[in-house]
């Protein structure tokens, strides 16, 4: 299988460093062979229809940008690599957008229109435009994967759809973000307060120096609006949830709720009625008490009672699993040609 | 010794064979079981069942059928009651808790068990612990969260 990989951050990374350790796996197991076509970052592209040196980009990449790259194209950006470059499938790991939900949106709208097959790690143009997506694809007649999106490693989307295919999903609650996660975990476990928390996290390089989009909730109201579109089959946008992020919580409350036999995680809860993104009390030594950056969530089905996932929701390779599982999936479903 | 419990079932398939058949392993004994389907319920129906056993196998089948996450709406004719615990964060001022307090005691049946308050970073936090009668926990938490969001105060409840 031809792969054109867009964006080449830790996730894009984790791919490419994923394909190389799994290679011979992969054609022992499934009789597939990837081959890249196409790279691209932000800097510029390389393609060959023979297939790319995976190695030399990645020890490229760990200098500079794929635009200085010797057999580089300085400056040409993913969407003139879709046009250059021959590929069955386009991965797209471009960063998360929330305004615009851009470049994601044009490119993977672009490979679908070319009649290409999509995975996807990014969020911002599913959480914006959901079902513009999905008719695209549909109208294409290509795969459009994506479980990559939400919660990292941790199965959600393919474990409520293909899983449990047999069950009507009623509502998820999960810790759907694994950077409040590890705050508030260790605001519990060490009595810091939430400042020192987050200043902990930015120095272990959990949180990034601009956290917003983690703290105040936003990436875990995408990833709710994915699981909602997607599972409960909600027409929805990010303008649809309710959010509230964990700036607010004190280490006074978590002192309160622990006294209680609670910890104060940052929870998303979809259901039929209910889609939001706040601050709640779990009991200690439930489900949802899981500690660090682990991501968890709680499917209630009508058949199969209620289902629990706990995984690693953020990381290069952990993610970059995540993108080669859909990779495989699209494979084994076009016959494995 | 004898008694009766109204418990909550799904209108499913399998639903009372599933709490039944754990509840007669605990050893106690079923002696009637009312399942009043043919009314309209909505998607729950409430069973009667009266069991009959001594004082610890009783115990255990309440623990079995509560394991079970089965609600349990009444025990020997009275309504249960349940406990659940809410957080405030903010600039909590005396007449806030007081408003808070009478927005619980508003609900019929419910009343506030436990009221602490932490003050860190600036801000105060306050722990309410509220008793009320089953069913009525969400009017409870929404009067809670209409007043907390009147004084701008951050409500955080339980999952």
């Amino acid at each position: 299988m031809r792969i054109c990989l867009v964006g080449l951050g830790a996730v894009g990374q984790g791919f490419l460093r994923a394909v190389q350790m799994k290679g011979e796996y992969l054609r022992e197991r499934y009789g597939l062979d990837i081959r890249f076509t196409g790279v691209a970052d932000s800097s510029g592209a390389l393609h060959d229809p023979d297939g790319l040196d995976i190695r030399g980009i990645l020890e490229h990449k760990k200098r500079a940008g794929l635009g200085s790259h010797p057999s580089g194209y300085d400056g040409m950006t993913g969407d003139e690599l879709l046009d250059e470059a021959e590929y069955d499938c386009l991965v797209e790991a471009t960063p998360t957008n929330i305004e615009d939900g851009e470049p994601g949106r044009s490119l993977v709208l672009k490979a679908m229109g070319d009649g290409k097959h999509v995975v996807t790690s990014n969020k911002g143009h599913l959480a914006l435009f959901y079902s513009e997506l999905m008719e695209a694809a549909s109208e294409a007649g290509v795969e459009f994967m994506f479980e990559a999106s939400v919660g990292g490693a941790m199965p959600i989307i393919n474990l409520a759809r293909e899983t449990l295919a047999s069950c009507t999903i009623e509502s998820v609650i999960g810790i759907l973000n694994g950077t409040t996660n590890f705050i508030l975990s260790r605001m519990a476990s060490e009595g810091s307060s939430y400042r020192q928390a987050l200043i902990e996290a930015q120095e272990l390089g959990i949180a990034e120096t601009n956290p917003a989009q983690d703290v105040e909730g936003t990436d875990a109201a995408c990833k709710a609006v994915i699981i909602a579109n997607s599972i409960l089959g909600r027409p929805c946008t990010l303008r649809d949830v309710r959010v509230e992020g964990i700036t607010g919580i004190t280490q006074g409350a978590i002192e309160l709720a622990a006294q209680e036999g609670y910890l104060i995680k940052l929870i998303a809860e979809i259901s039929g009625d209910r889609l939001e993104v706040g601050p709640r009390l779990v009991r200690m030594g439930s489900p949802y008490a899981v500690d660090g950056t682990l991501n968890m969530a709680t499917l209630r089905t009508d058949l199969a009672g209620e289902v629990t996932a706990v995984g690693r929701g953020a990381g290069s390779l952990e993610t970059a699993s995540a993108m080669l599982t859909d990779t495989i999936t699209i494979w084994r479903k076009s016959g494995g040609r | 010794m004898r008694l009766n419990l109204v418990i909550e079932l799904r209108d499913a398939p399998g639903q009372l064979v599933s709490v039944l058949e754990p509840l007669g392993s605990t050893g106690v004994n079923i002696v009637t079981v009312i399942h009043e389907r043919d009314r309209e319920y909505g998607p729950v129906v409430p069973v009667q069942l009266t069991v009959e056993g001594d004082r610890e196998t009783l115990d255990a089948a309440i623990g079995r059928l509560q394991e079970q996450g089965v609600n349990i709406i009444e025990m020997d004719g009275a309504p249960l009651r349940e406990k659940f615990t809410t957080i405030l964060i903010g600039d909590i001022a005396e007449g806030d808790l007081q408003e808070t307090v009478e927005a619980v005691n508003s609900v019929q049946g419910a009343s506030v068990l436990d009221l602490s308050l932490r003050m860190s970073e600036g801000r105060s936090a306050a722990r309410i612990t509220v008793e009320a009668e089953h069913g009525s926990r969400d009017e409870v938490l929404r009067r809670i969260n209409e007043a907390a969001m009147e004084r701008n105060l951050l409500l955080v409840s339980e999952v």
